[in-house]
């Protein structure tokens, strides 16, 4: 952005003709040495993920079963999309637990951080502790749970019919356990940022609210939270977007069940796309999923980006 | 310059070197000293010993052939993508399930039609392969040996307690409270892992199937609905009532159990029946050695005589069209099918050969079977005629949960119209 209001900037005063500087600036050009760390990099950022998903925009328009031949279809997939009852359970499914593990995820973690930021006994233990579930293997973590829930869970509360009948196999409330488990693990991610933005807050603050008299909440509310605005920003969108994109929680907790009740966006892309046959429709649904993200994921930062501190 | 041009020079032979060495290494494996070299696709990873000793075998008598074994996990998405990419393996085994079927209708696989081996097989087999899909009239997978999906039962207890296999709906039910009523746990239910709720559905859910149900379903398409000629609304009400009066006689906490925990239990004595297929009995017998089975198919017809046992094929043999080592493959496929080989085979898999005359096992569980098979009263799975698109498995697990049979149906029939209505077919502008 700053660069190219630079050149805006100075390009006015030169006027018209604008062709010819070119081939003056060729002699200020980067040495070749910069070409060559860069090239092989765009070209494997295009060639892994630029053009599949070029090529994945493509098939959505077509009625490629994922091997085999195929037509165009126009923008029928794209139709159908918005006819199926079971898609737009999906969506709403993954946005209403997005939400929730989101503003979860953040109040817990911001709550954390600020305890292993403080003068506590063996801190750097109890740093080191949060941080495990990041390091564990989704799935691994998945099963654990899977046992928690429906063996030792319904033992020990034998006596709360929701836990002792196994919550996974509730279709109302199976989310849930889905959303602990994403927390959990999510967690510790967001309080090491969130750690980190604490630690750029200058001590003296804290000692000039002190002196002020400020209780504890205050200073919270009037030095903390303004001045991690930025990390705060940068956690919520992360966190939203990822929990959107939820799948491997859901593969090892229910796999989408009872029926239907939980399956997010990207499990019914996995499926219906590789399993269920239909590989078009559910790349089609991945280009809807990938135009959402991105709009969500900037109004987020828009709105959140005005409440932040600047110093 | 020169300096550059020099390094691009050594760069240029590194790279020529490296490349004729994988050329060379490329086609290292048959050189023409007259040995065929095949590659053997095979799906079945409890199976791999067994055809590797059949492998031995056959090279012993066959010396000009050699036979690569490639054994492959997820070989469903393997074999789409071997397909797309034209590397087509010399012969093929497959789980024939409703991806079998259309790959077949894709036209990729060679017609066995006019081949003699195709005689020596059961027709109940090739008739359960036919249905799901073939291209044209052809005739593209040989069936090898076959599951049998049943209720598998204690021998023991239902002697001790005198009872006899029921032969009719109400007999079942008469056995299921007669065990409650002597403290035996009828059923051991395993519903933590959803795919168990599938066998009794495909069981009883044949029934209703049989007179060419999903072909009827197939052509209403978009109109499948309480009003059409056809639907599981109008059709499977009764069936799927029937499933979970099963259900009913489950141990407590059925729905936390896994099928690996249903097989422990039953092998423990714990239940006197399970609804699962003959796949369970290697499992068992691991756990408990002596136990005594069996497995009789549901009983929910009025006649006895018209039970069917809802039977797959574990697995199909098959080779791509146009095989340019056709020739030796179709050896090692005769001599795979001879009887002794089948046999074996079958006996170690636990599974029923489909080549006529080949003898089972002695294993009690298998013997009790036979007649089925002997008569032909066997079908096929029909969850392999629903398109994979459907969520069947959780809609069907949801519904033994909650019992709304009115909403699991129709909740199945909608997404049969949605699928319907978006599946468009492919013009290839080819003579179909």
């Amino acid at each position: 952005m700053t660069i190219t209001q630079a050149v805006r900037s100075s390009t006015p005063s030169k006027a018209v003709p604008q062709r010819a500087p070119r081939i003056r600036t060729e002699a200020k050009r980067a040495p070749s040495a910069y070409y060559w760390m860069v090239w092989p990099a765009v070209i494997a950022f295009a060639a892994f993920h630029t053009v599949p998903v070029i090529v994945g925009v493509f098939f959505s328009f077509t009625n490629y079963a994922g091997y085999g031949a195929w037509n165009f279809v126009g923008l029928s997939n794209y139709v159908n999309l918005f006819r199926d009852d079971r898609v737009l359970q999906a969506y709403g499914f993954s946005f209403l637990f997005a939400i929730v593990a989101t503003i979860l995820t953040n109040a817990f973690s911001l709550a954390i951080a600020m305890g292993l930021n403080a003068k506590i006994k063996a801190r750097n233990f109890w740093r080191g502790v949060y941080f495990v579930p990041y390091i564990l293997a989704i799935l691994v973590i998945g099963y654990v749970f899977q046992f928690f829930f429906s063996n030792s869970l319904p033992k020990i509360l034998a006596g709360v019919p929701l836990f002792a009948d196994n919550i996974l196999t509730n279709e109302t409330w199976a989310w849930t356990a889905i959303v602990a488990l994403a927390v959990w693990q999510s967690c510790a991610f967001a309080i090491i940022i969130y750690l980190s933005g604490l630690q750029t807050i200058p001590a003296e603050l804290y000692e000039a609210s002190s002196l002020d008299g400020a209780s504890p909440w205050r200073t919270f509310r009037s030095i903390t939270f303004p001045l991690i605005g930025a990390f705060f920003t940068i956690n919520v969108v992360l966190s939203l977007k990822g929990f959107l994109q939820v799948f491997d929680p859901i593969v090892a907790l229910t796999n989408g069940g009872p029926g239907t009740s939980t399956e997010s966006v990207t499990l019914l892309i996995f499926r219906g796309g590789f399993s269920g046959g239909e590989f078009a429709y559910q790349t089609a649904n991945a280009v809807i999923f990938f135009i959402v993200i991105t709009i969500v994921s900037l109004f987020q930062f828009r709105v959140l980006q005005r409440r932040e501190a600047d110093f | 310059m020169s300096k550059r041009a020099e390094s691009i020079r050594r760069i240029s032979a590194v790279l020529a070197v490296a490349g004729v060495t994988v050329a060379l290494g490329g086609c290292a494996s048959d050189s023409g000293n007259g040995i065929t070299t095949l590659n053997f696709f095979q799906f079945k990873g409890e199976a791999l010993e067994d055809f590797d000793q059949m492998i031995a075998d056959f090279e012993a008598d066959n010396p000009d052939i050699r036979i690569v074994q490639n054994q492959v996990a997820d070989a469903d998405t393997l074999i789409r993508t071997l397909l797309v990419k034209d590397r087509v393996p010399d012969i093929i085994t497959l789980n024939a399930n409703g991806n079998f079927g259309r790959l077949a209708e894709a036209g990729v696989f060679r017609d066995f039609s006019d081949d003699p081996v195709l005689e020596t097989i059961n027709p109940a087999v090739q008739d359960i392969l036919a249905d799901l899909g073939t291209y044209g009239d052809e005739v593209n997978g040989l069936g090898y040996v076959n599951n049998a999906n049943g209720v598998i039962y204690n021998t023991a207890m239902f002697e001790e307690q005198g009872l006899e296999v029921p032969e009719t709906w109400d007999e079942f039910i008469a056995v299921c409270d007669a065990l409650v009523d002597a403290g035996i746990t009828p059923f051991y239910g395993t519903l933590a892992d959803s795919w168990t709720a599938m066998p009794s559905w495909n069981a009883l859910g044949a029934y209703p199937a049989q007179d060419d149900f999903f072909d009827k379903m197939r052509e209403e398409g978009e109109n499948v609905g309480p009003d059409s000629e056809v639907s599981f609304e109008k059709n499977f009400v009764e069936a799927m009532d029937q499933q979970y009066e099963l259900f009913s006689y489950m141990q407590d906490g059925y729905r936390g159990r896994t099928y690996d925990d249903g097989n422990a239990a039953f092998a423990n004595g714990e239940a006197a029946m399970l609804l699962q297929g003959i796949w369970a009995t290697n499992p068992i017998t691991q756990v408990n050695p002596d136990i005594e089975m069996g497995i009789f198919p549901y009983p929910t017809t009025d006649d006895p005589d018209d039970r069917l046992l809802v039977s797959g094929v574990d697995v199909v043999f098959t080779m791509g069209k146009d095989n340019p080592k056709e020739e030796a493959a179709m050896r090692f496929i005769d001599y795979a099918f001879s009887p002794d080989v089948i046999e074996k085979f079958a006996a170690s898999q636990n599974m029923v050969p489909s080549v006529k005359g080949a003898e089972l096992s002695d294993d009690p569980a298998l013997q009790s079977v036979k007649p089925y098979f002997d008569e032909g009263r066997i079908t096929g799975f029909i969850d392999h005629q629903v398109p994979p698109s459907i969520p069947l498995t959780p809609t069907v697990q949801e519904f033994l949960f909650n019992g709304d049979t009115q909403s699991a149906l129709a909740a199945l029939d909608n997404e049969w119209r949605k699928v319907a209505a978006r599946t468009i077919p492919v013009t290839t502008g080819e003579e179909r």
